[in-house]
Protein backbone atom coordinates (compact mmCIF):
# COMPACT_ATOMS: atom_id res chain seq x y z
CA UNK A 1 0.00 0.00 0.00
CA UNK A 2 2.64 2.47 1.14
CA UNK A 3 4.78 1.80 -2.15
CA UNK A 4 1.67 2.55 -4.15
CA UNK A 5 1.06 5.86 -2.64
CA UNK A 6 4.37 6.42 -3.09
CA UNK A 7 4.55 5.85 -7.16
CA UNK A 8 1.33 7.66 -7.51
CA UNK A 9 0.91 9.99 -10.57
CA UNK A 10 0.19 13.55 -9.66
CA UNK A 11 -0.95 16.14 -12.73
CA UNK A 12 1.24 19.30 -12.61
CA UNK A 13 1.48 20.06 -16.20
CA UNK A 14 1.85 23.60 -16.43
CA UNK A 15 0.58 23.56 -20.31
CA UNK A 16 -2.48 22.45 -19.59
CA UNK A 17 -3.57 24.68 -16.25
CA UNK A 18 -4.84 28.08 -16.91
CA UNK A 19 -2.78 30.49 -15.35
CA UNK A 20 -4.43 33.75 -13.98
CA UNK A 21 -2.78 37.23 -15.04
CA UNK A 22 -1.31 37.52 -11.82
CA UNK A 23 0.50 34.17 -12.41
CA UNK A 24 1.78 35.47 -15.80
CA UNK A 25 3.30 38.72 -14.00
CA UNK A 26 5.05 36.84 -11.71
CA UNK A 27 6.72 34.49 -13.58
CA UNK A 28 7.82 37.44 -15.80
CA UNK A 29 9.24 39.03 -12.80
CA UNK A 30 11.31 35.94 -11.88
CA UNK A 31 12.54 35.63 -15.40
CA UNK A 32 13.42 39.68 -16.39
CA UNK A 33 15.18 38.49 -12.46
CA UNK A 34 17.60 36.25 -14.09
CA UNK A 35 18.34 38.44 -17.55
CA UNK A 36 19.00 41.20 -15.04
CA UNK A 37 21.47 39.00 -12.80
CA UNK A 38 22.99 37.92 -16.04
CA UNK A 39 23.66 41.27 -17.71
CA UNK A 40 25.33 42.49 -14.32
CA UNK A 41 28.94 41.41 -15.37
CA UNK A 42 28.51 43.40 -18.38
CA UNK A 43 26.88 46.70 -16.73
CA UNK A 44 29.77 46.98 -14.29
CA UNK A 45 32.05 46.61 -17.30
CA UNK A 46 29.86 49.09 -19.47
CA UNK A 47 30.69 51.26 -16.39
CA UNK A 48 34.18 50.79 -16.22
CA UNK A 49 34.61 51.46 -20.14
CA UNK A 50 32.40 54.65 -20.34
CA UNK A 51 34.76 56.38 -17.66
CA UNK A 52 38.04 55.25 -19.35
CA UNK A 53 38.31 57.36 -22.52
CA UNK A 54 35.93 59.56 -24.63
CA UNK A 55 35.76 56.87 -27.73
CA UNK A 56 34.76 53.67 -25.47
CA UNK A 57 32.03 56.33 -24.21
CA UNK A 58 30.62 56.93 -27.92
CA UNK A 59 31.22 52.68 -28.43
CA UNK A 60 29.02 51.99 -25.83
CA UNK A 61 26.70 54.88 -27.37
CA UNK A 62 26.64 53.78 -30.33
CA UNK A 63 25.82 49.99 -29.46
CA UNK A 64 22.94 50.08 -30.48
CA UNK A 65 23.93 50.36 -34.42
CA UNK A 66 23.84 46.67 -34.83
CA UNK A 67 20.40 45.29 -35.28
CA UNK A 68 21.47 42.08 -32.68
CA UNK A 69 22.94 44.23 -30.35
CA UNK A 70 19.70 46.27 -30.39
CA UNK A 71 17.69 43.44 -30.39
CA UNK A 72 19.23 41.95 -27.13
CA UNK A 73 19.76 45.44 -25.57
CA UNK A 74 15.38 45.65 -26.20
CA UNK A 75 15.25 42.50 -23.97
CA UNK A 76 17.55 44.16 -21.47
CA UNK A 77 15.06 47.23 -21.52
CA UNK A 78 11.97 45.03 -21.20
CA UNK A 79 13.57 42.81 -18.15
CA UNK A 80 14.75 45.92 -16.33
CA UNK A 81 11.19 47.59 -16.86
CA UNK A 82 8.83 44.69 -16.25
CA UNK A 83 11.21 43.76 -13.16
CA UNK A 84 10.55 47.65 -11.89
CA UNK A 85 7.53 47.64 -12.26
CA UNK A 86 6.34 43.98 -10.48
CA UNK A 87 8.66 44.90 -8.09
CA UNK A 88 6.94 48.04 -7.36
CA UNK A 89 3.29 46.36 -7.49
CA UNK A 90 4.80 43.94 -4.67
CA UNK A 91 6.02 46.80 -2.53
CA UNK A 92 2.55 48.36 -2.66
CA UNK A 93 0.76 45.03 -1.88
CA UNK A 94 2.97 44.44 0.90
CA UNK A 95 2.00 47.54 2.58
CA UNK A 96 -1.62 46.48 1.73
CA UNK A 97 -1.77 49.28 -1.23
CA UNK A 98 -4.16 47.58 -3.89
CA UNK A 99 -3.45 43.81 -2.43
CA UNK A 100 -7.45 42.90 -3.62
CA UNK A 101 -8.25 40.27 -6.09
CA UNK A 102 -9.45 43.19 -8.43
CA UNK A 103 -7.22 45.43 -8.23
CA UNK A 104 -4.04 43.39 -8.33
CA UNK A 105 -5.19 42.31 -11.70
CA UNK A 106 -5.45 45.22 -12.98
CA UNK A 107 -2.09 46.11 -11.53
CA UNK A 108 -0.46 43.30 -13.00
CA UNK A 109 -2.06 43.97 -16.48
CA UNK A 110 -0.81 47.17 -15.98
CA UNK A 111 2.63 46.04 -15.32
CA UNK A 112 2.60 43.58 -18.46
CA UNK A 113 1.65 45.75 -20.76
CA UNK A 114 3.87 48.96 -19.92
CA UNK A 115 6.75 47.13 -20.06
CA UNK A 116 6.21 45.31 -23.43
CA UNK A 117 5.18 48.86 -24.82
CA UNK A 118 8.64 50.38 -23.69
CA UNK A 119 10.70 47.72 -24.46
CA UNK A 120 9.06 48.17 -28.58
CA UNK A 121 9.46 51.57 -28.24
CA UNK A 122 12.83 51.53 -27.78
CA UNK A 123 13.27 48.39 -30.28
CA UNK A 124 11.31 50.50 -33.02
CA UNK A 125 13.82 53.35 -31.92
CA UNK A 126 17.23 51.95 -32.49
CA UNK A 127 15.91 49.60 -35.61
CA UNK A 128 14.53 52.43 -37.24
CA UNK B 1 -22.73 17.96 -23.31
CA UNK B 2 -18.60 16.67 -24.22
CA UNK B 3 -16.32 15.62 -20.88
CA UNK B 4 -12.77 14.67 -20.97
CA UNK B 5 -11.76 13.33 -17.26
CA UNK B 6 -8.21 11.63 -16.47
CA UNK B 7 -8.37 8.24 -15.26
CA UNK B 8 -5.90 6.27 -13.40
CA UNK B 9 -6.46 3.32 -11.41
CA UNK B 10 -3.68 1.61 -9.63
CA UNK B 11 -4.51 -1.81 -10.07
CA UNK B 12 -5.05 -1.95 -13.60
CA UNK B 13 -3.08 1.07 -14.86
CA UNK B 14 0.48 2.28 -14.85
CA UNK B 15 -0.15 5.55 -16.44
CA UNK B 16 -3.00 7.97 -16.52
CA UNK B 17 -4.71 8.15 -19.38
CA UNK B 18 -7.84 10.68 -20.77
CA UNK B 19 -10.90 9.70 -20.87
CA UNK B 20 -13.51 11.00 -23.81
CA UNK B 21 -17.33 11.03 -22.43
CA UNK B 22 -20.88 12.03 -24.12
CA UNK B 23 -23.62 12.93 -21.56
CA UNK B 24 -27.21 14.13 -22.42
CA UNK B 25 -27.68 16.62 -19.00
CA UNK B 26 -31.46 16.55 -17.73
CA UNK B 27 -33.31 19.16 -16.69
CA UNK B 28 -32.44 19.48 -12.98
CA UNK B 29 -28.75 19.75 -13.73
CA UNK B 30 -27.01 22.70 -12.73
CA UNK B 31 -23.73 22.02 -11.26
CA UNK B 32 -20.98 20.17 -12.92
CA UNK B 33 -21.45 17.69 -9.73
CA UNK B 34 -24.99 17.10 -11.10
CA UNK B 35 -23.23 16.00 -14.36
CA UNK B 36 -20.43 13.60 -12.85
CA UNK B 37 -23.19 12.00 -10.54
CA UNK B 38 -25.09 11.11 -14.16
CA UNK B 39 -22.44 10.22 -15.63
CA UNK B 40 -21.45 7.83 -12.48
CA UNK B 41 -24.50 6.07 -13.32
CA UNK B 42 -23.30 5.20 -16.94
CA UNK B 43 -19.54 4.28 -16.00
CA UNK B 44 -19.64 3.27 -12.20
CA UNK B 45 -15.89 3.06 -12.33
CA UNK B 46 -15.10 6.88 -12.38
CA UNK B 47 -14.22 7.84 -8.91
CA UNK B 48 -14.24 11.44 -7.50
CA UNK B 49 -15.17 12.75 -4.10
CA UNK B 50 -18.88 14.41 -2.88
CA UNK B 51 -20.45 14.96 -0.06
CA UNK B 52 -23.00 17.44 0.84
CA UNK B 53 -23.03 19.26 -2.79
CA UNK B 54 -23.61 22.63 -1.77
CA UNK B 55 -19.77 23.91 -1.30
CA UNK B 56 -19.81 22.92 2.54
CA UNK B 57 -17.65 19.88 3.25
CA UNK B 58 -15.12 21.11 0.24
CA UNK B 59 -14.76 17.34 -0.75
CA UNK B 60 -15.12 17.53 -4.93
CA UNK B 61 -12.44 19.84 -5.82
CA UNK B 62 -10.80 19.66 -8.71
CA UNK B 63 -9.18 20.99 -11.78
CA UNK B 64 -12.51 22.17 -13.99
CA UNK B 65 -10.69 23.31 -17.53
CA UNK B 66 -7.13 24.44 -16.20
CA UNK B 67 -8.77 26.03 -13.34
CA UNK B 68 -9.11 24.29 -9.21
CA UNK B 69 -13.03 24.70 -8.20
CA UNK B 70 -15.44 23.09 -6.74
CA UNK B 71 -17.51 20.45 -9.09
CA UNK B 72 -20.45 20.89 -6.63
CA UNK B 73 -20.56 25.26 -7.20
CA UNK B 74 -19.44 25.32 -10.45
CA UNK B 75 -22.62 25.79 -12.92
CA UNK B 76 -22.90 23.91 -15.98
CA UNK B 77 -24.28 27.04 -17.99
CA UNK B 78 -20.86 28.96 -19.65
CA UNK B 79 -18.77 25.88 -19.17
CA UNK B 80 -16.07 25.41 -22.43
CA UNK B 81 -16.54 21.72 -24.25
CA UNK B 82 -15.01 19.78 -23.69
CA UNK B 83 -14.58 19.89 -20.15
CA UNK B 84 -11.65 18.71 -19.00
CA UNK B 85 -11.60 17.60 -15.42
CA UNK B 86 -7.74 16.42 -13.79
CA UNK B 87 -7.57 16.43 -10.53
CA UNK B 88 -5.72 18.49 -7.98
CA UNK B 89 -2.61 19.90 -9.71
CA UNK B 90 0.76 18.71 -7.67
CA UNK B 91 -0.56 16.49 -5.34
CA UNK B 92 -0.62 12.25 -5.47
CA UNK B 93 -3.24 10.83 -7.53
CA UNK B 94 -4.94 7.71 -5.37
CA UNK B 95 -7.72 7.25 -8.31
CA UNK B 96 -8.74 9.17 -11.16
CA UNK B 97 -10.42 12.55 -9.08
CA UNK B 98 -9.31 11.17 -5.87
CA UNK B 99 -6.14 13.07 -4.60
CA UNK B 100 -3.99 11.87 -1.43
CA UNK B 101 -4.54 14.83 0.67
CA UNK B 102 -2.72 13.53 3.95
CA UNK B 103 0.81 15.74 3.80
CA UNK B 104 -1.96 18.82 2.82
CA UNK B 105 -4.09 18.35 6.77
CA UNK B 106 0.14 17.34 8.18
CA UNK B 107 0.46 20.97 6.93
CA UNK B 108 -2.95 22.29 7.92
CA UNK B 109 -2.50 20.48 11.66
CA UNK B 110 1.47 21.78 11.96
CA UNK B 111 -0.27 25.46 12.44
CA UNK B 112 -1.96 24.53 15.19
CA UNK B 113 -5.64 25.06 14.48
CA UNK B 114 -7.01 25.34 17.87
CA UNK B 115 -6.99 27.62 20.27
CA UNK B 116 -4.24 27.96 22.70
CA UNK B 117 -5.32 29.51 25.79
CA UNK B 118 -3.69 28.77 29.27
CA UNK B 119 -5.60 31.53 31.67
CA UNK B 120 -8.14 30.07 33.63
CA UNK B 121 -11.44 29.93 31.82
CA UNK B 122 -14.38 32.43 32.93
CA UNK B 123 -17.41 30.82 34.69
CA UNK B 124 -19.26 30.76 31.17
CA UNK B 125 -16.86 31.61 28.21
CA UNK B 126 -14.51 33.38 26.74
CA UNK B 127 -16.27 36.87 25.24
CA UNK B 128 -15.29 38.58 22.40
CA UNK B 129 -16.15 42.16 20.93
CA UNK B 130 -17.84 42.79 18.00
CA UNK B 131 -15.05 44.42 16.67
CA UNK B 132 -13.23 41.07 17.98
CA UNK B 133 -15.49 38.93 16.71
CA UNK B 134 -15.28 41.05 13.34
CA UNK B 135 -11.60 40.12 12.46
CA UNK B 136 -12.56 36.54 12.39
CA UNK B 137 -14.64 37.15 9.14
CA UNK B 138 -12.95 36.02 5.82
CA UNK B 139 -10.89 33.28 7.68
CA UNK B 140 -13.05 31.02 9.61
CA UNK B 141 -14.92 30.42 6.50
CA UNK B 142 -12.39 27.90 4.85
CA UNK B 143 -13.60 24.51 4.38
CA UNK B 144 -10.01 23.27 3.81
CA UNK B 145 -11.06 22.02 -0.07
CA UNK B 146 -7.35 22.53 -0.92
CA UNK B 147 -8.03 24.06 -4.06
CA UNK B 148 -6.11 27.40 -3.24
CA UNK B 149 -2.58 25.09 -1.94
CA UNK B 150 -2.95 22.78 -4.97
CA UNK B 151 -3.14 25.93 -7.14
CA UNK B 152 -0.06 27.70 -5.70
CA UNK B 153 3.21 27.49 -7.67
CA UNK B 154 5.00 27.62 -4.32
CA UNK B 155 3.36 25.10 -2.82
CA UNK B 156 4.41 23.02 -6.46
CA UNK B 157 7.59 22.96 -5.51
CA UNK B 158 8.08 22.41 -2.43
CA UNK B 159 4.37 20.35 -0.96
CA UNK B 160 6.74 18.89 2.04
CA UNK B 161 7.55 22.66 3.64
CA UNK B 162 6.15 25.38 2.39
CA UNK B 163 2.35 25.54 4.76
CA UNK B 164 0.67 26.87 1.79
CA UNK B 165 -2.57 29.38 1.51
CA UNK B 166 -4.60 27.24 3.38
CA UNK B 167 -2.41 26.74 6.05
CA UNK B 168 -1.70 29.85 6.55
CA UNK B 169 -4.88 31.44 6.27
CA UNK B 170 -5.98 29.05 9.26
CA UNK B 171 -2.87 30.11 10.90
CA UNK B 172 -3.53 33.70 10.86
CA UNK B 173 -7.40 33.12 11.84
CA UNK B 174 -5.90 31.85 15.31
CA UNK B 175 -3.65 34.61 15.03
CA UNK B 176 -6.20 37.37 14.68
CA UNK B 177 -8.59 35.43 17.35
CA UNK B 178 -8.57 38.09 20.68
CA UNK B 179 -8.90 34.74 22.58
CA UNK B 180 -5.57 32.99 21.15
CA UNK B 181 -2.81 33.62 23.76
CA UNK B 182 -0.37 31.96 21.63
CA UNK B 183 0.30 34.46 18.97
CA UNK B 184 4.55 35.05 19.57
CA UNK B 185 4.79 31.01 19.55
CA UNK B 186 2.68 31.05 16.19
CA UNK B 187 4.39 33.97 14.68
CA UNK B 188 7.65 32.50 15.52
CA UNK B 189 6.81 29.01 14.34
CA UNK B 190 5.63 31.06 11.00
CA UNK B 191 9.09 32.94 10.66
CA UNK B 192 11.04 30.22 8.37
CA UNK B 193 12.31 30.75 4.82
CA UNK B 194 9.99 27.86 3.63
CA UNK B 195 6.68 27.37 5.77
CA UNK B 196 5.74 31.08 5.37
CA UNK B 197 7.94 33.30 2.96
CA UNK B 198 8.10 31.02 -0.09
CA UNK B 199 4.89 32.42 -0.99
CA UNK B 200 5.69 34.97 -3.68
CA UNK B 201 2.20 37.00 -3.57
CA UNK B 202 1.50 35.16 -7.20
CA UNK B 203 -2.42 35.01 -5.97
CA UNK B 204 -3.35 32.09 -7.68
CA UNK B 205 -5.06 31.03 -3.74
CA UNK B 206 -7.26 33.97 -3.98
CA UNK B 207 -8.25 33.72 -7.46
CA UNK B 208 -9.66 30.51 -7.13
CA UNK B 209 -11.15 30.02 -3.62
CA UNK B 210 -14.74 28.36 -3.95
CA UNK B 211 -15.69 30.36 -1.05
CA UNK B 212 -14.12 33.91 -2.29
CA UNK B 213 -11.59 34.18 0.59
CA UNK B 214 -8.41 35.21 0.63
CA UNK B 215 -5.35 33.67 1.52
CA UNK B 216 -3.15 36.14 0.14
CA UNK B 217 -3.74 38.62 2.35
CA UNK B 218 -3.81 36.58 5.20
CA UNK B 219 -0.08 35.80 4.41
CA UNK B 220 0.35 39.96 4.00
CA UNK B 221 -0.75 39.93 7.59
CA UNK B 222 1.30 37.68 8.76
CA UNK B 223 4.04 39.33 7.49
CA UNK B 224 3.32 42.33 8.89
CA UNK B 225 2.92 41.02 11.97
CA UNK B 226 6.07 39.90 11.93
CA UNK B 227 7.63 42.80 10.49
CA UNK B 228 5.95 44.36 13.59
CA UNK B 229 7.41 41.82 16.14
CA UNK B 230 10.58 42.15 15.43
CA UNK B 231 11.20 45.68 15.17
CA UNK C 1 23.48 31.59 11.26
CA UNK C 2 19.62 33.65 10.62
CA UNK C 3 20.82 36.37 8.43
CA UNK C 4 19.48 35.05 5.53
CA UNK C 5 16.34 32.81 7.08
CA UNK C 6 12.71 33.48 7.95
CA UNK C 7 11.62 36.85 7.19
CA UNK C 8 15.11 38.62 7.39
CA UNK C 9 15.81 38.10 3.65
CA UNK C 10 12.80 39.24 2.58
CA UNK C 11 13.12 42.46 4.32
CA UNK C 12 16.16 42.94 3.09
CA UNK C 13 14.96 42.24 -0.37
CA UNK C 14 12.52 45.01 -0.20
CA UNK C 15 15.26 47.43 1.72
CA UNK C 16 17.27 46.89 -1.59
CA UNK C 17 14.70 47.42 -3.90
CA UNK C 18 13.78 50.23 -2.07
CA UNK C 19 17.41 51.58 -2.36
CA UNK C 20 17.29 50.93 -5.78
CA UNK C 21 13.86 52.59 -6.58
CA UNK C 22 15.33 55.51 -5.16
CA UNK C 23 19.16 55.69 -6.88
CA UNK C 24 17.17 54.78 -9.92
CA UNK C 25 14.53 57.75 -9.56
CA UNK C 26 17.76 59.94 -8.26
CA UNK C 27 19.48 58.81 -11.71
CA UNK C 28 16.54 59.24 -14.04
CA UNK C 29 16.12 63.10 -12.45
CA UNK C 30 20.03 64.17 -13.06
CA UNK C 31 20.15 62.53 -16.25
CA UNK C 32 17.09 64.12 -17.71
CA UNK C 33 17.29 67.66 -16.37
CA UNK C 34 20.94 69.79 -17.62
CA UNK C 35 22.45 69.69 -20.56
CA UNK C 36 22.66 65.88 -22.70
CA UNK C 37 25.04 63.31 -21.37
CA UNK C 38 28.38 63.53 -23.04
CA UNK C 39 31.46 61.96 -22.47
CA UNK C 40 32.54 65.22 -19.97
CA UNK C 41 29.57 65.43 -18.13
CA UNK C 42 29.49 61.74 -17.21
CA UNK C 43 32.92 61.68 -16.11
CA UNK C 44 32.19 64.18 -13.95
CA UNK C 45 29.09 63.24 -12.69
CA UNK C 46 30.47 59.45 -12.43
CA UNK C 47 33.93 60.74 -10.37
CA UNK C 48 32.70 63.27 -7.99
CA UNK C 49 32.08 61.89 -4.42
CA UNK C 50 28.63 61.89 -4.41
CA UNK C 51 27.90 60.17 -7.69
CA UNK C 52 31.01 57.50 -7.01
CA UNK C 53 29.65 56.97 -3.49
CA UNK C 54 25.89 56.26 -5.25
CA UNK C 55 27.31 53.78 -7.66
CA UNK C 56 29.08 51.56 -5.24
CA UNK C 57 26.08 51.81 -3.35
CA UNK C 58 24.02 50.87 -6.32
CA UNK C 59 25.76 48.07 -7.25
CA UNK C 60 26.09 46.75 -3.87
CA UNK C 61 22.52 46.54 -3.44
CA UNK C 62 21.99 45.22 -6.77
CA UNK C 63 24.51 42.57 -5.91
CA UNK C 64 22.74 42.04 -2.60
CA UNK C 65 19.09 42.34 -4.28
CA UNK C 66 20.05 39.93 -7.21
CA UNK C 67 21.40 37.25 -4.44
CA UNK C 68 18.15 36.83 -2.84
CA UNK C 69 16.55 36.07 -6.13
CA UNK C 70 18.72 33.55 -6.83
CA UNK C 71 18.49 31.95 -3.52
CA UNK C 72 14.54 32.47 -3.82
CA UNK C 73 14.61 30.35 -7.57
CA UNK C 74 17.49 27.92 -5.92
CA UNK C 75 15.17 27.12 -3.06
CA UNK C 76 11.87 26.50 -5.33
CA UNK C 77 13.47 24.52 -8.28
CA UNK C 78 16.40 22.74 -6.86
CA UNK C 79 16.58 20.37 -4.13
CA UNK C 80 19.99 18.56 -4.62
CA UNK C 81 21.26 20.29 -1.62
CA UNK C 82 25.09 20.15 -2.95
CA UNK C 83 23.94 21.28 -6.18
CA UNK C 84 21.84 24.58 -4.55
CA UNK C 85 24.92 25.14 -2.09
CA UNK C 86 27.52 24.90 -5.30
CA UNK C 87 25.37 27.95 -7.32
CA UNK C 88 24.57 29.88 -4.80
CA UNK C 89 27.99 29.93 -3.67
CA UNK C 90 29.09 30.30 -7.08
CA UNK C 91 26.46 32.90 -7.39
CA UNK C 92 27.96 34.79 -4.13
CA UNK C 93 31.22 35.13 -5.39
CA UNK C 94 30.63 36.31 -8.83
CA UNK C 95 28.49 38.87 -7.40
CA UNK C 96 30.67 40.03 -4.88
CA UNK C 97 33.60 40.14 -7.46
CA UNK C 98 31.45 42.50 -9.68
CA UNK C 99 30.96 44.89 -6.81
CA UNK C 100 34.62 44.42 -5.85
CA UNK C 101 34.86 45.40 -9.57
CA UNK C 102 32.76 48.48 -9.45
CA UNK C 103 34.98 49.53 -6.33
CA UNK C 104 37.95 49.65 -8.05
CA UNK C 105 36.61 51.53 -11.17
CA UNK C 106 35.58 53.89 -8.78
CA UNK C 107 38.78 54.19 -7.01
CA UNK C 108 40.34 54.42 -10.03
CA UNK C 109 38.65 57.51 -11.78
CA UNK C 110 37.84 59.08 -8.60
CA UNK C 111 38.24 62.53 -9.06
CA UNK C 112 36.96 63.66 -5.64
CA UNK C 113 34.83 66.93 -5.05
CA UNK C 114 31.26 67.16 -4.79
Amino acid sequence: MRARVEAAPKFLNLLQIRFPIGAIASIGHRISGVLLVLSLPLLALALDRSLHSEAEFAVLRDLVSAPWRAVLLALLVWAATHHLLAGIRHLLMDVGIGSGLSQARTSAWAAIVAAAIVALIAAARWLA
Amino acid sequence: MRLSIYRFNPETDLKPRMQDYELAPEAGDKKLLDALMRLKTIDDSLSFRRSCREGVCGSDAMNINGRNGLACLTPLVGLKEPVVLRPLPGFPVIRDLIVDMTQFFAHYHSIKPYLINDTVPPERERLQSPAEREKLNGLYECILCACCSSFCPSFWWNPDKFIGPAGLLQAYRFISDSRDTATAERLAYLDDVYRLFRCRTIMNCTEVCPKGLSPSHAIERIRQALVRESS
Amino acid sequence: MRLFLGQRAWVLQRVTALVLLFLLALGAATLLTGPPLDYERWHALATSTHGAVLIVVFFAALGLHGWIGVRDIALDYIHAPMLRLALLAVVGVLLFAIVIRVVLTMAAHFAGGA
